[in-house]
């Protein structure tokens, strides 16, 4: 989950990470009652990058141009998503920009430290000049140490940065962060820091353990029209293509699998659907039987859809729960409009399925080659 | 051993291993001490079972994701040095610390959110479903879970047993890597072919063919799924996302074409589909499969 900037400024606060004075707009009005001295500058609470030339981004100098400015920001969607929230914050005179950030290295397995000279808005610039630690013990300061050397940084500013750093890590550590990133880290001329803009990302999977930054969701507003998909896409949703045929299998491998041999027939995928993979602590047939039914109600959804493809593979009653759950969903859908479906299922009890199924009319298949074929062919 | 025996996995799946013929000596569930599952006697903490049965190879885990850490680290401590975690969910920042102790220790982590260990005809330690698996030569490792089960049962049924059948686990932080199993199955007299099973995010299959390049003898056969999607999106668990989390810094890797390219430049034959799988090991043997059912 990625957080808004002024959701991430509020955790760096805590951390002791220097930030501006700000506050939170949720109302152009809330302009007349600011408490930071003009002039000002307000930021769309938009999770994007690219906001300042979309116009999210706006230096104002007193209240009546602060409220215009904000009721713009306001109704201005940068990549289809409108702010629910404004940020109003004091103005920062900058000498230099770094860029620092901690993430996880997924294939070494370790947190690593990244840091540039050239942080702000240049991204390649700021790639350019990257440089990167990795934190392969228990962390220890040195290693931000060890950072601000690489990045060249000289004199005073290698305690400060690196102690910024180490906020950032014990960040990181405690709220189960996939990222922390600072950039641009404003050095003043007097060699003051400041995170003028911050970014964090919340890892999905340890959510639930840290209920304060769960409750910050509710404030990111949602795309309208979207390519990025959902992160746990195992919760039943579904992702829309182009074509005629939507696809429901169980685990991530199986379902790209069954996408790319419908492409390689000619055939052309309306929709799919993850069921997740068989490894929840808590998976239980009710559990399964309520997914399925609940993916299929969205996938019904589609106008384009002719036919809908169930390739479903495992152990444990897997075969008669996925039976069980295409005869009640097609019970309640019974009198609207019909979509026939095709069903793929390997397991135990393969023959109890089958009986089941064929009562409905369904055709069921063993082979996955035929089933494709066959949804192909209703597809047309 | 079988820990969280109690767990809605651990007691569906602990007596199917007991049946596949895995001698599962104890079950961990903290509260049932003293109770049994199956037969299977269950006690409150590792080290207090195994006082009572003895030294344990392996230990498979099925408790929820945020105990995943402290259970892999008490079977660690009590001595045993092969884990299975199955459980899907476990937070990468728990994942890093068990793998630096893990590697401390010496200790073998498969997972987590894998189906585990499949030695066909003889034990299995985790969920693979018996009967797509079938004794033979085929080392099947691979970063998927139902697919793997799906290509299991495709080799099977053209005559390809498998030796060592695993899913090494589609989380983004894993204990276990393609490159050691790689090197498990070039070393296991067993095996004379290895089939690798990947998908698009990461980088796996890229670090894995480097590998093949520079250590692994046995033929490889690789099949890659995911190869029609789009590149912005990604199915399912967060293991296949594209991992480019700073703009620009890595976002050529992970797609199905750097898989491929990788996986060619280590000269590894790439079925378009599973059902090439057997034609391409046929090939890479010779045409002489030693489909030695044992069983």
């Amino acid at each position: 989950m990625d957080l808004l900037e002024y959701q991430a400024k509020q955790l760096f606060y805590e951390m002791g990470i220097p930030v501006l004075p700000s506050q939170q707009i949720d109302h152009p009005k809330d302009l007349k009652g600011l408490k930071i001295p003009y002039p000002v500058v307000l930021k769309s609470q938009v999770y994007t990058g690219g906001r300042g030339k979309a116009g999210g981004i706006r230096f104002v100098e007193n209240t009546i141009d602060a409220v215009a400015a904000a009721q713009t920001i306001f109704n201005l969607p940068i990549t289809g998503m409108y702010p629910a929230v404004l940020l109003a914050e004091a103005k920062y005179d900058a000498d230099r920009e770094l860029y620092l950030a901690v993430i996880l290295d997924w294939s070494a397995r370790r947190p690593l430290l990244l840091g540039s000279q050239r942080g702000g808005v240049d991204v390649e610039a700021t790639i350019g000049a990257m440089q990167q630690v990795v934190v392969d013990q228990e962390f220890s300061p040195f290693y931000a140490r060890r950072l601000a050397l690489k990045m060249g940084l000289q004199g005073e500013l290698i305690r400060s940065v690196s102690a910024i750093l180490e906020k950032m890590y014990q960040l990181f550590l405690q709220k189960d962060l996939d990222l922390v990133e600072i950039n641009p880290l404003a050095v003043s001329s007097a060699g003051e820091l400041m995170a003028l803009d911050g970014k964090i990302t919340a890892n999905d999977d340890a959510l639930g353990r840290h209920p304060d930054l769960a409750t910050l969701q509710e404030k990111i507003p949602h795309q309208i029209k979207t390519k990025m998909l959902p992160r746990d896409l195992a919760d039943t949703t579904l992702v829309e293509l182009e074509g005629n045929i939507g696809i429901l299998c169980n685990g991530a491998g199986l379902t790209m699998t069954t996408l790319d041999l419908v492409h390689k027939a000619g055939g052309r995928p309306a929709s799919f659907l993850n069921l997740g993979s068989e490894y929840r602590h808590n998976n239980s047939p009710e559990v399964l039987r309520d997914r399925i039914q609940r993916g299929l109600e969205l996938m019904m959804q589609s106008k384009n859809l002719k036919v809908v493809l169930v390739n479903t593979l495992g152990n444990v009653m897997l075969c008669r729960q996925t039976a069980e759950a295409i005869a009640t969903h097609l019970q309640h859908q019974a009198g609207s409009r019909v979509v026939p479906f095709v069903v793929r299922l390997v397991g135990d009890q393969f023959d109890e399925a089958r009986q089941m199924l064929q009562a409905l009319n369904l055709p069921l298949f063993h082979d996955l080659d035929e089933a494709i074929a066959e949804a192909i062919s209703l597809s047309k | 051993m079988v820990q969280g025996i109690t767990e809605p996995l651990g007691s569906i799946y602990a007596p199917l291993m007991q049946v596949y013929g895995g001698q599962i000596l104890a079950g961990i569930s903290p509260g049932h001490g003293g109770q049994h599952l199956e037969g299977i006697p269950v006690f409150d903490l590792v080290e207090q079972a195994l006082l009572s049965v003895g030294a344990v190879d392996t230990s498979v885990i099925f408790v929820p994701p945020y105990q995943v850490l402290d259970a892999a680290l008490e079977a660690i401590a009590a001595g045993i040095r092969q884990l299975v975690l199955v459980t899907e969910g476990v937070p990468p920042m728990d994942m890093m610390r068990l793998c630096r102790v893990a590697e401390a220790s010496e200790t073998l982590v498969v997972g987590p959110n894998c189906p585990g260990i499949i030695v066909p005809g003889q034990i299995l330690l985790g969920t693979h479903p018996a009967e797509f698996y079938t004794p033979g030569t085929v080392g099947l490792v691979s970063r998927c879970g139902t697919l793997t089960y799906e290509v299991a049962r495709e080799l099977s049924q053209a005559g390809f047993g498998q030796s060592i059948a695993l899913g090494i686990g589609s989380d983004r932080i894993i204990g276990s890597t393609f490159q050691q199993w790689l090197q498990i199955l070039d070393e296991d007299e067993q095996t004379e072919a290895i089939v690798l099973v990947g998908k698009i995010g990461s980088d796996s299959e890229e670090v894995a063919a480097r590998y093949i390049i520079e250590a692994i003898d046995k033929p490889v056969v690789a099949y890659i799924a995911g190869r029609t999607l789009p590149q912005s999106q990604y199915i399912g668990h967060a293991g296949a996302v594209v991992s480019s989390q700073v703009a620009g810094l890595r976002d050529e890797i992970g797609t199905a074409e750097s898989k491929i390219s990788a996986l060619r430049q280590a000269k590894v034959p790439i079925a378009e589909c599973l059902s090439q799988l057997p034609d391409l090991l046929k090939q890479v043997l010779k045409g002489s499969p030693k489909t030695s059912a044992k069983s």
